[in-house]
């Protein structure tokens, strides 16, 4: 965003200066030459003044009487000249330059030109002298300075015009460059608060923000609150829910006669339990968050490891917890409790005497590992939790009891294998979950 | 052995108590929170079945009440909220295992009798006190291989005294493990039990399981393997 203002406003401010930089040029150009081209008319008029006939009837000016001596003086870049009707010069100051096509105006017309070679300004007077002996002959007068002075002083201008512009275009953007680092502060500190939440090492936005950016903090905080607290309300609302139906259908299941129609009914109570298991469970894993805090996976393994040697203490269950202290998973954190929860359930349950938990990361992917010792997985174990799934049939794998992992794996993206256990000779069990 | 079922609704209540009244156990009820917590902290038990969602005080809040009083006897939980994180949360209050609804009579009793078990210190279904074997699943003894028939108050005498094995248990303590509050009590009928037990399992007084301590009760001497 920065970045975008600073290019619009450099763009912007080139533009504006290469522009303004161009009118004053010509305009200080052309005001040179209107100045030139004054100063060249008085010259000629001066010369009609000191001009009068000759012996042979041509034209003649006497160059004494000319008042500007330069023309009296050889290479001084100032000369004049005469020419008759048919482009023949009939007089000339001191040294002309060769003209090889001398412009012949109208009579009574002025033409001003710029010329390259020489490098001149040129004014020719088309005229026609009347006199007494009833002849009028045609004349043109040039007079030609050299445009070495103009072009020096133009220089000058030039240089100091752009000199100063681009000073001024430097300034102008360093001054831009402060204002929207100092105008752009509150939003990048908002951002960078954001992130703190993000990654949960702030709980909610708490700076102070100017007037404009006040509102969107406080939207940003409720935002994350109504997401925290719309996941635990959901979570409640479903608790009830499996509350008020799991009971009666615990009552069903519980009735006991021996005939058939028995049978029957607890087979739809067992369909309709897992029916309802099955959307709790999808309903539940609450998947990817943005606003989620990364959860410490250690102590919620110790947690479990804890209730779990309490469950299973008729076996003698030892669990090697293995997972480092730092190790943070951004996921919700009853997502990862269900999903640690029954990895290590079943190897508790399926295992002899030993579980073993740890986690694998790289930049990518964290990877849960939950082996035991038991008999392993069955051959078609692979095919179970392939096999699709339809809310009236079974889950897969339900029969491996990995049903709610494998929701949870779902939700999140991640992979779930099967494998046998190099080190404890059991089933060894990998989720793998992407970090971000 | 006394067991206490706290659970709001009615019906899966009086299923509950008619499975463990069926398996021999003397069993009082709650049906809310605050009458559970009075029962769980002042009634003698052996286990409690207790659910988490209660109206009144909650499952949880009772099983850490009962743990604070100090009565250590096993807390089966019975939770329709099957995520883990309520039953870790359960299990660290002082429950000692969970059973999700809806769940199997079979379950149910398997369920209580392995925490009976282990409360007792029996490490499997099987007990072996001297000459006797008693198999706590099938509720059937066994001496010098030739099978003892017992009635059913006669082996609830039993398995409580073999539980208690070289600590003293007197009259009043053995009534309360053996009748819910609703029952009539009569110590007498315990001395009736005793005297029954003493010439059912040990008919030629070979053994002596069964001592009687003067003024305060009875002691099984056998060493249990």
């Amino acid at each position: 965003m920065r970045a975008r203002m600073l290019l619009s406003a450099a763009l912007v401010l080139t533009a504006f200066g290469t522009l303004s930089g161009l009118a004053l040029e010509r305009a200080f150009q052309s005001g040179l030459q209107q100045a030139q081209q004054d100063k060249m008319q008085t010259l000629i008029y001066s010369l009609l003044g000191a001009a009068s006939p000759g012996t042979d009837g041509e034209l003649l000016i006497s160059i004494d009487a000319v008042p500007d001596p330069r023309l009296r003086q050889p290479l001084s870049g100032l000369e004049a000249a005469l020419f008759n009707e048919d482009g023949v010069i009939v007089w000339s100051s001191t040294d002309f330059l060769s003209l090889t096509q001398p412009s012949s105006p109208a009579v009574g017309d002025w033409q001003f030109e710029r010329l390259n070679e020489p490098n001149a300004f040129s004014l020719a007077f088309g005229m026609r002298w009347i006199d007494a002996s009833d002849d009028p002959r045609r004349y043109t007068v040039v007079v030609l300075e050299d445009a070495v002075a103009y072009d020096r002083q133009v220089g000058v201008f030039r240089r100091k015009l752009w000199g100063w512009l681009g000073t001024l275009l430097v300034g102008l953007t360093a001054i831009l460059l402060l204002l929207t680092g100092w105008g752009l502060a509150p939003l990048r500190r908002l951002g960078r608060e954001l992130q703190a939440v993000e990654s949960g090492r702030q709980q909610q936005i708490a700076g102070r923000y100017p007037d404009e950016l006040q509102p969107l903090a406080r939207d940003l905080n409720t935002m994350i609150v109504s997401e925290r607290n719309q996941l635990t309300r959901y979570r409640n609302a479903l608790g009830d829910l499996a509350h008020s139906l799991k009971t009666p259908l615990a009552v069903l299941r519980g009735i006991e006669t021996q005939s058939e129609q028995n049978r029957q009914i607890q087979e739809q109570v067992d369909r309709m339990r897992h029916i309802v298991d099955h959307q709790l469970r999808r309903a539940a894993a609450a998947g990817r968050r943005s606003l989620t805090e990364p959860v410490p996976v250690r102590p919620l393994a110790e947690k479990l490891t804890a209730a779990l040697t309490k469950v299973y203490a008729g076996k003698a269950v030892v669990f090697d917890n293995l997972v480092g202290n730092a190790v943070r998973i951004r996921a919700d954190q009853a997502d990862l409790y269900e999903l640690l929860g029954n990895l290590l359930d079943n190897a508790a349950k399926y295992g002899r005497h030993r579980v073993r938990v740890d986690v694998a990361e790289d930049a990518s992917h964290c990877a849960i590992v939950v082996e035991d010792d038991g008999d392993g997985f069955p051959e078609n174990a692979e095919s179970l939790l392939q096999r699709g799934a339809r809310a009236d049939t079974r889950q897969p794998g339900q029969g491996l009891g990995l049903a709610s992992v494998v929701e949870v794996v779902q939700a999140y993206g991640g992979r779930l294998l099967l494998e046998r256990s190099a080190l404890l000779g059991g089933a060894r069990v990998i989720v793998t979950l992407p970090r971000h | 052995m006394r067991a206490l079922v706290i659970e709001d609704d009615v019906d899966l209540r009086e299923q509950v108590i008619r499975f463990l009244s069926e398996d021999g156990f003397a069993v009082d009820s709650a049906a809310d929170g605050d009458q559970g917590a009075y029962m769980a902290e002042e009634y003698p038990a052996d286990v409690a079945v207790v659910d988490l969602g209660l109206p009144g005080t909650p499952g949880i809040d009772i099983i850490r009440r009962v743990r604070k009083a100090g009565r250590r006897y096993p807390i089966l939980i019975l939770t329709a909220r099957d995520g883990w994180e309520s039953k870790v949360e359960g299990l660290e209050a002082g429950a000692d295992d969970y059973l999700v609804k809806p769940f199997h009579r079979e379950e149910l009793l398997a369920r209580v009798r392995a925490l009976l078990r282990r409360a007792g210190g029996w490490t499997s279904a099987l007990l072996t006190s001297g000459p006797y074997v008693i198999d706590s699943g099938a509720k059937t003894v066994v001496c010098d291989g030739k099978p003892v028939e017992l009635t059913s108050y006669e082996y609830r005498v039993l398995e409580y005294l073999l539980n208690q094995a070289g600590k003293v248990v007197s009259k009043l303590e053995l009534t309360e493990h053996l009748y819910t509050e609703d029952e009539e009590r009569d110590s007498n009928v315990i001395e009736v039990f005793i005297r029954r037990l003493r010439s059912k399992l040990d008919a030629e007084n070979h053994y002596n399981p069964i001592t009687t301590i003067r003024g305060a009760g009875y002691r099984w001497d056998l060493p249990r393997d």
